[in-house]
C-alpha cells in the first residue's frame, strides 16, 4: 500500500455515499458545460477565415425591409468587391411550424464561389445550377427529416406569398452553418412577381478592402430610397445574438446557482466523511502523522472524489454533444452544440476547485482537534 | 537503575471545565529507566492515563518537565511532536483502534508510509513485526475477520514496527477475554525482555499489572509511596 | 402507534449543518424551477392578456403572424363595411386595417434593439380598451406623430413626449405615452397606419383588426371572408391569434423542466446522503425504538418523514427565495416579429404550490432507500453498534 493507496482506501469506504457524491458532482457539472455551451453558442458567432470577408448589405431601418434588385449591379462594381449575391430570407413552412429552419434565395451561380469553406459534390452543384427549382441543403437539415437528394418538398410562404416547390438536388457539409437551405432566387421572383431583395451577400478580395467596402455600398445609397447598412458577416450575426440578452442573462445566473448547489452538497458530504472518521484521524496522529499530512490526505481525497464526479459529468455533455443531435432536439435552436476544451477544463477547473473548497472547513477542524478528543470520540 | 529513559519533574496537569479547575496532575516526579516494564495503576480519575497521555506525547502539562530520551516533550511544537511520536513512541489503544478498511498488513504499514522506505523495505518490517506477534498468517486479514486479541496484537505490531523505544499502552486488555489478554501481556512482557523495549502501561487490573517489573500507584492526581513498587 | 413528529424535528436540529447543507440544496433547485417556470408564466399571460375574445383578426392566407401578412388596400374596402361588423357611435365600422414595421432605435443604456412599429387605423384605440394614454395626447394622423408605450419610453432614447427619431423616410414626434400594461403592445410604437405604409414605402396593409356586432356574426363574417377565394384570407379570433404566439414560451418551459428534472435528481442524492448519514448515526436508536415496541412500519415512515420535513424546509426556502422576482420585468426575442417583447416575471399560488410539490417528491426519492435500511436492521445488531 501507498499513500495514494491509503487515500482510495478512504474514498472507497462508504461506496453508497460516493457513488451519491460523485454523481451529483457529476450531474451537475453536466449542466454546467451543457449550459456553458449553450451560452457560448448564443454569444459567439461562428467566424472562419472566409467568413470574415463576407459582407452582408441589407435595409437600413430593418432587416424587414427589402432592397431593390438594381443595386446588384452597382454593388458588384465597388472596388474590393469580388462576388456578389441576392440573399433572401424566405422563411417558409415546411408541412409544421415547429419545423423551422433557414431558406435563402440566392443567385445560384455565385453561391458556392461565396460560401467557400463548405464541400459540395461538383456534379451536384451543376446539377443545382441548371434546375431552377432545385436546392441545396445542409447535412443536418437532411438528417432532420430524413431528406434524400432527388426529393421534392414544398415550403409554404409566410412572408412571400407563394409556395415553393424544390427539389433537392444536392448536400453541403461544414461550414459555420449545415442547416440551411438555398435555392435560386429567380424561382422566387417569379413565383411572386415582385422584383425584391432580402439582403446582398458581398465578398471581398481580401481582408483589407473590407472596411473600404462597408464605407463605400452605405455611402452610394445614401440618399436612395432605400438606405444600406453594410456589416461583416460575425457583426450581422451578433446583431441577432445581442436579442438573447435576457436568456444569456438567466443562463448565467443559473450556472452560479448550480455551482453554488454543488459546493453545498459536496461540503455537506465531505463534512460528514471526515466527522465520521475524527476517531481514526486521531490514531493517524497519534501514530506519528501530523498535521499538515492529515490534511493532505483529507484535501486529496475531497479532490480525487470532485475531478471523477467532475470527469464524468463532462464526458457526459460531450457524449450528449457526439451522439444526440441537439439540432433536432432544440428543434433547430442550436446548430452547433459544439463542446470546447475551454469549457470542459473550466467545469473541470470549478469541480476540483469546490473539492478543495468544500473540504476546507472540515479538515482544519480535524487537524486543529487534539488527539485526546478524537480518541474520546464516541469512546 | 540504570539511565533513565522519562525524567517527569514536577509534572502537573489542570484541567478547566467552566469555572472549575480540576487537577488531573499534581506536581509529579518520576523516572522511567531503560528496559523498564512499568504498569501505571490506580481508580477512574487518578489521573493516570493523564500522564501515560503526557509521556507518549498526545498531551500537554500545565507545568512542570517530561524529559523523554531527552527531548523535553512538553516544548515541542504540534507538528514537531508528531515526528517526535513516530520516531519514538509506539502507541497501544484500549480499543485497538485498527483502521477499519486496511488488512492487517496495510494497518501495521501505515506508520512506515511516512517514511522513506521503499515498498519491499516496508514488507520486510511489516512482516518481521506481525510475525514478532504470531499473526504471519492472518497479514490479508481485515480487523473484523479477527478476534479482539488478534486485533490488539496487530495494534502491537503497528506500535512496533518503526521500531521505537518506548511502547506505551493504555488499558491494552480492557475490551479482551481473559486468555487473549493473558496472550497479549505474554507478549508485552516478551517484548520488553528479549527485545529491550520499555514499557509504560495503563491499567486498573492488578493481575494485569502483575506482568510488569515494576507499579507505580496514582490516586487524585498524586504517587502513592513515591513511585517507588 | 407512530413515532412523534417533534423527535424528527429534534434530530434535523442537532444535525444541523447537514440539515442546511441538504435544504439549501433542496431550495436552490425549487428556486431555479419557480424562477424559470416563472419567466414562461409571464411570458405566456402577456400574449394571452394581448388578445380581445370579441375581435377577430384577418390576415393573408398562409401568414402565421401580422408581421408577415399583406392585405391590398381594395381588399380591406370590399368587406369593411360588411353587416356583421359592428360600428361605432359616428357609424364608422369598427375595423382597423394595421400594418406593422420593425425599426432599430437605440437604448439609453447602450447598443440598439428592434422595435415594433404598429400603424393603425383611427378606431384602433377603440378595438383595445385596455391600453390607456397616460401621458401627453393621441398622435394625429398627417403631422409624423406616434404614441409609445411606457416601456418603450422608459428603454429608449428620444422616446419622450416631445422628442423626435428618425425612422424610415420620416422624423417621429413622440406625442404621448400609453400604458398597455401585461400585454405584448408594451413592447410598441403606434401611429397612422397610411403615414407607416408611406414612410416605409410599403404598398400593403398587413392585417386587419374589426369587432363584429356579436358572437354569431363573428362565426358568420369567418365564413363569408373565407370562402371568398378572391380576397385570400384567413380570419380568427385575436386571442386565438395570441394563444398560438404563447409558443414562443416553448423554448423556456424545455430549459425550465430539464433543468428542474436534472437538478433535482443531484438534490434527491444530497437528500440521500444526509439520510443514511443520519441512520447510520442512529443505529443504536432505532434499536432502542424497537424495542420500546415501535414496529418496522413506524420506523420506516419516521425516517421517511424526516426527509419529507428536510425537503419541505428546502421547497419553503426555494419558494421565499424566487418571491422577490414576481412581477420584475424582463424582456425576450419573439419569433414571430423578430422584436423585443416586455413582459413580466409571474408567480402564482398555483406554481409555488408546485414547486413545493416537486420538493416533496425529491424528499421522498431521497428518503425511500435510507429508511428502508433503517427499518430492516435486526433489532439486536442495532442494539450492539456502538
Amino acid at each position: 500500500m501507498t499513500i495514494p493507496g491509503f487515500i482510495l482506501r478512504n474514498a472507497l469506504r462508504n461506496k453508497r455515499r460516493l457513488t451519491l457524491t460523485v454523481l451529483s458532482v457529476a450531474l451537475s457539472l453536466f449542466l454546467f458545460t451543457v449550459l456553458q455551451t449553450a451560452l457560448r453558442e448564443l454569444s459567439q458567432p461562428q467566424v472562419t477565415e472566409q467568413s470574415a470577408l463576407r459582407l452582408i448589405t441589407r435595409h437600413k431601418v430593418s432587416l424587414a425591409s427589402v432592397l431593390p434588385l438594381k443595386y446588384q449591379s452597382r454593388i458588384a462594381r465597388v472596388p474590393g468587391v469580388k462576388r456578389v449575391s441576392r440573399l433572401t430570407w424566405f422563411g417558409g413552412i415546411y408541412i409544421d411550424e415547429s419545423n423551422f429552419f433557414a431558406q435563402f434565395g440566392c443567385d445560384a451561380n455565385a453561391l458556392f464561389d461565396i460560401l467557400t469553406e463548405v464541400t459540395t459534390d461538383p456534379e451536384q452543384v451543376a446539377a443545382f445550377k441548371k434546375e431552377k427549382t432545385a436546392c441545396m441543403v445542409g447535412i443536418k437539415t437532411m438528417n432532420r427529416f430524413g431528406w434524400k437528394v432527388g426529393q421534392k418538398i414544398t415550403l409554404r410562404g409566410t412572408i412571400y406569398p407563394a409556395n415553393l416547390e424544390l427539389t433537392i438536388r444536392g448536400v453541403y457539409h461544414g461550414g459555420i452553418d449545415e442547416t440551411n437551405l438555398f435555392f435560386h432566387h429567380e424561382y422566387l421572383d417569379e413565383a411572386t412577381g415582385w422584383r425584391v431583395v432580402g439582403c446582398y451577400w458581398i465578398q471581398a478580395a481580401n481582408a483589407d478592402a473590407v472596411a473600404d467596402i462597408i464605407q463605400r455600398v452605405d455611402a452610394m445609397f445614401s440618399s436612395s430610397a432605400a438606405e444600406t447598412k453594410t456589416e461583416t458577416e460575425r457583426a450581422f450575426q451578433l446583431t441577432f445574438l445581442s436579442w438573447f440578452g435576457n436568456v444569456k442573462l438567466l443562463i448565467g445566473s443559473i450556472c452560479t446557482v448550480i455551482v453554488f448547489t454543488m459546493m453545498l452538497v459536496t461540503a455537506s458530504t465531505m463534512s460528514m466523511a471526515i466527522r465520521e472518521r475524527t476517531r481514526e484521524i486521531a490514531v493517524l496522529k497519534a501514530l506519528g502523522y501530523n498535521g499538515g499530512q492529515i490534511f493532505g490526505l483529507i484535501l486529496a481525497e475531497s479532490f480525487a472524489l470532485a475531478l471523477v464526479g467532475g470527469l464524468i459529468g463532462c464526458v457526459g455533455t460531450w457524449f450528449l454533444a457526439q451522439n444526440v443531435d441537439m439540432y433536432v432536439l432544440s428543434h433547430g435552436f442550436f446548430v452547433k452544440f459544439e463542446v470546447t476544451p475551454h469549457i470542459v477544463s473550466a467545469g473541470l477547473l470549478i469541480a476540483t476547485a469546490m473539492g478543495v473548497v468544500s473540504c476546507l472547513a472540515p479538515a482544519v477542524a480535524s487537524v486543529r482537534a487534539s488527539v485526546l478528543d478524537g480518541l474520546r470520540e464516541l469512546d | 537503575m540504570d539511565q533513565a529513559i522519562v525524567q517527569i519533574r514536577e509534572l502537573s496537569k489542570l484541567y478547566r471545565h467552566g469555572d472549575i479547575e480540576v487537577v488531573a496532575l499534581n506536581s509529579i516526579s518520576l523516572d522511567i529507566g531503560r528496559g523498564e516494564f512499568v504498569a501505571l495503576m490506580g481508580p477512574s480519575g487518578s489521573g493516570k492515563s493523564t500522564l501515560l497521555h503526557i509521556i507518549a506525547g498526545i498531551d500537554r502539562p500545565t507545568s512542570g518537565r517530561c524529559v523523554v530520551e531527552g527531548t523535553d516533550v512538553s516544548e515541542l511544537g504540534e507538528t514537531a511532536l508528531a515526528a517526535w511520536r513516530k520516531q519514538h513512541v509506539g502507541f497501544v489503544f484500549q480499543t485497538f483502534n485498527l483502521i477499519p478498511v486496511l488488512t492487517a498488513f496495510e494497518n501495521v504499514e501505515l506508520p512506515l508510509l511516512l517514511t522513506g522506505l521503499s515498498g519491499r523495505e516496508r514488507r520486510d518490517h511489516v512482516e518481521a513485526a506481525l510475525e514478532l506477534v504470531g499473526l504471519a498468517d492472518r497479514m490479508k486479514h481485515l480487523p473484523r475477520q479477527l478476534s479482539g486479541g488478534q486485533e490488539q496484537r496487530v495494534a502491537i505490531a503497528r506500535a512496533l514496527v518503526t521500531d521505537p523505544t518506548l511502547l506505551v499502552a493504555d488499558e491494552p486488555t480492557g475490551n479482551l477475554d481473559a486468555h487473549s489478554a493473558a496472550e497479549v501481556l505474554g507478549l508485552l512482557q516478551t517484548l520488553n525482555s528479549a527485545a529491550g523495549k520499555t514499557v509504560v502501561m495503563v491499567t486498573h487490573d492488578p493481575k494485569a499489572a502483575a506482568h510488569a517489573k515494576r507499579m507505580v500507584h496514582l490516586e487524585k492526581g498524586e504517587l502513592l509511596n513515591g513511585g517507588g513498587s | 402507534m407512530a413515532i412523534p413528529l417533534k423527535y424528527n424535528l429534534r434530530n434535523l436540529r442537532v444535525r444541523w449543518r447537514s440539515t442546511i447543507a441538504t435544504a439549501l440544496g433542496i431550495a436552490l433547485t425549487v428556486a431555479v424551477f419557480v424562477m424559470v417556470m416563472a419567466l414562461a408564466r409571464g411570458l405566456k399571460a402577456t400574449y394571452v392578456n394581448t388578445g380581445d375574445a370579441r375581435n377577430l383578426l384577418v390576415m393573408r392566407k398562409g401568414s402565421t403572424a401580422e408581421s408577415s401578412s399583406q392585405i391590398e388596400r381594395s381588399k380591406v374596402l370590399r368587406f369593411k363595411y360588411h353587416d356583421e361588423i359592428a360600428r361605432n357611435e359616428r357609424g364608422d365600422p369598427v375595423a382597423s386595417p394595421e400594418i406593422i414595421v420593425l425599426i432599430q432605435l437605440d437604448r439609453i443604456d447602450g447598443g440598439n434593439a428592434n422595435v415594433l412599429v404598429r400603424g393603425i387605423g383611427p378606431i384602433g384605440l377603440e378595438l383595445r380598451p385596455n391600453v390607456k394614454l397616460v401621458e401627453g395626447r393621441l398622435f394625429q394622423p398627417g403631422l409624423a406623430e406616434c404614441i409609445v408605450s411606457r416601456k418603450i419610453a422608459a428603454r429608449f432614447a428620444h422616446c419622450r413626449v416631445g422628442e423626435t427619431f428618425r425612422a424610415g423616410k420620416r422624423t417621429w414626434r413622440v406625442a404621448g405615452i400609453f400604458d398597455a400594461t401585461k400585454t405584448t403592445y408594451e413592447s410598441e410604437i403606434w401611429t397612422d397606419a397610411d403615414e407607416v405604409r408611406e414612410a416605409f414605402s410599403r404598398s400593403f396593409y398587413g392585417s386587419v383588426l374589426l369587432r363584429p356586432t356579436d358572437e354569431a356574426a363573428g362565426a358568420a363574417l369567418i365564413k363569408r371572408l373565407e370562402v371568398n377565394k378572391d380576397l385570400f384570407v384567413r380570419v380568427l379570433p385575436e386571442s386565438e391569434y395570441y394563444k398560438e404566439q404563447t409558443k414562443n414560451a416553448g423554448p423556456i418551459q424545455f430549459m425550465g423542466g430539464f433543468l428542474a428534472i436534472i437538478m433535482s435528481i443531484g438534490a434527491a442524492f444530497a437528500a440521500m446522503n444526509t439520510m443514511y448519514a443520519a441512520v447510520g448515526a442512529r443505529t443504536r436508536e432505532i434499536g432502542t425504538l424497537r424495542v420500546l415496541g415501535f414496529r418496522r412500519r413506524d420506523i420506516y415512515l419516521s425516517f421517511l418523514l424526516e426527509s419529507v420535513l428536510l425537503a419541505l424546509v428546502g421547497g419553503g426556502l426555494g419558494c421565499l427565495a424566487s418571491l422577490p422576482i414576481n412581477g420584475l420585468a424582463t424582456g425576450t426575442m419573439s419569433w414571430t416579429t423578430f422584436s423585443e417583447v416586455a413582459f413580466e416575471f409571474r408567480i402564482t399560488g398555483e406554481l409555488l404550490l408546485k414547486g413545493m410539490t416537486f420538493a416533496v417528491v425529491m424528499g421522498v426519492l431521497g428518503g425511500l432507500l435510507p429508511a428502508r435500511v433503517a427499518a430492516q436492521k435486526p433489532v439486536l445488531d442495532a442494539l450492539r453498534s456502538v
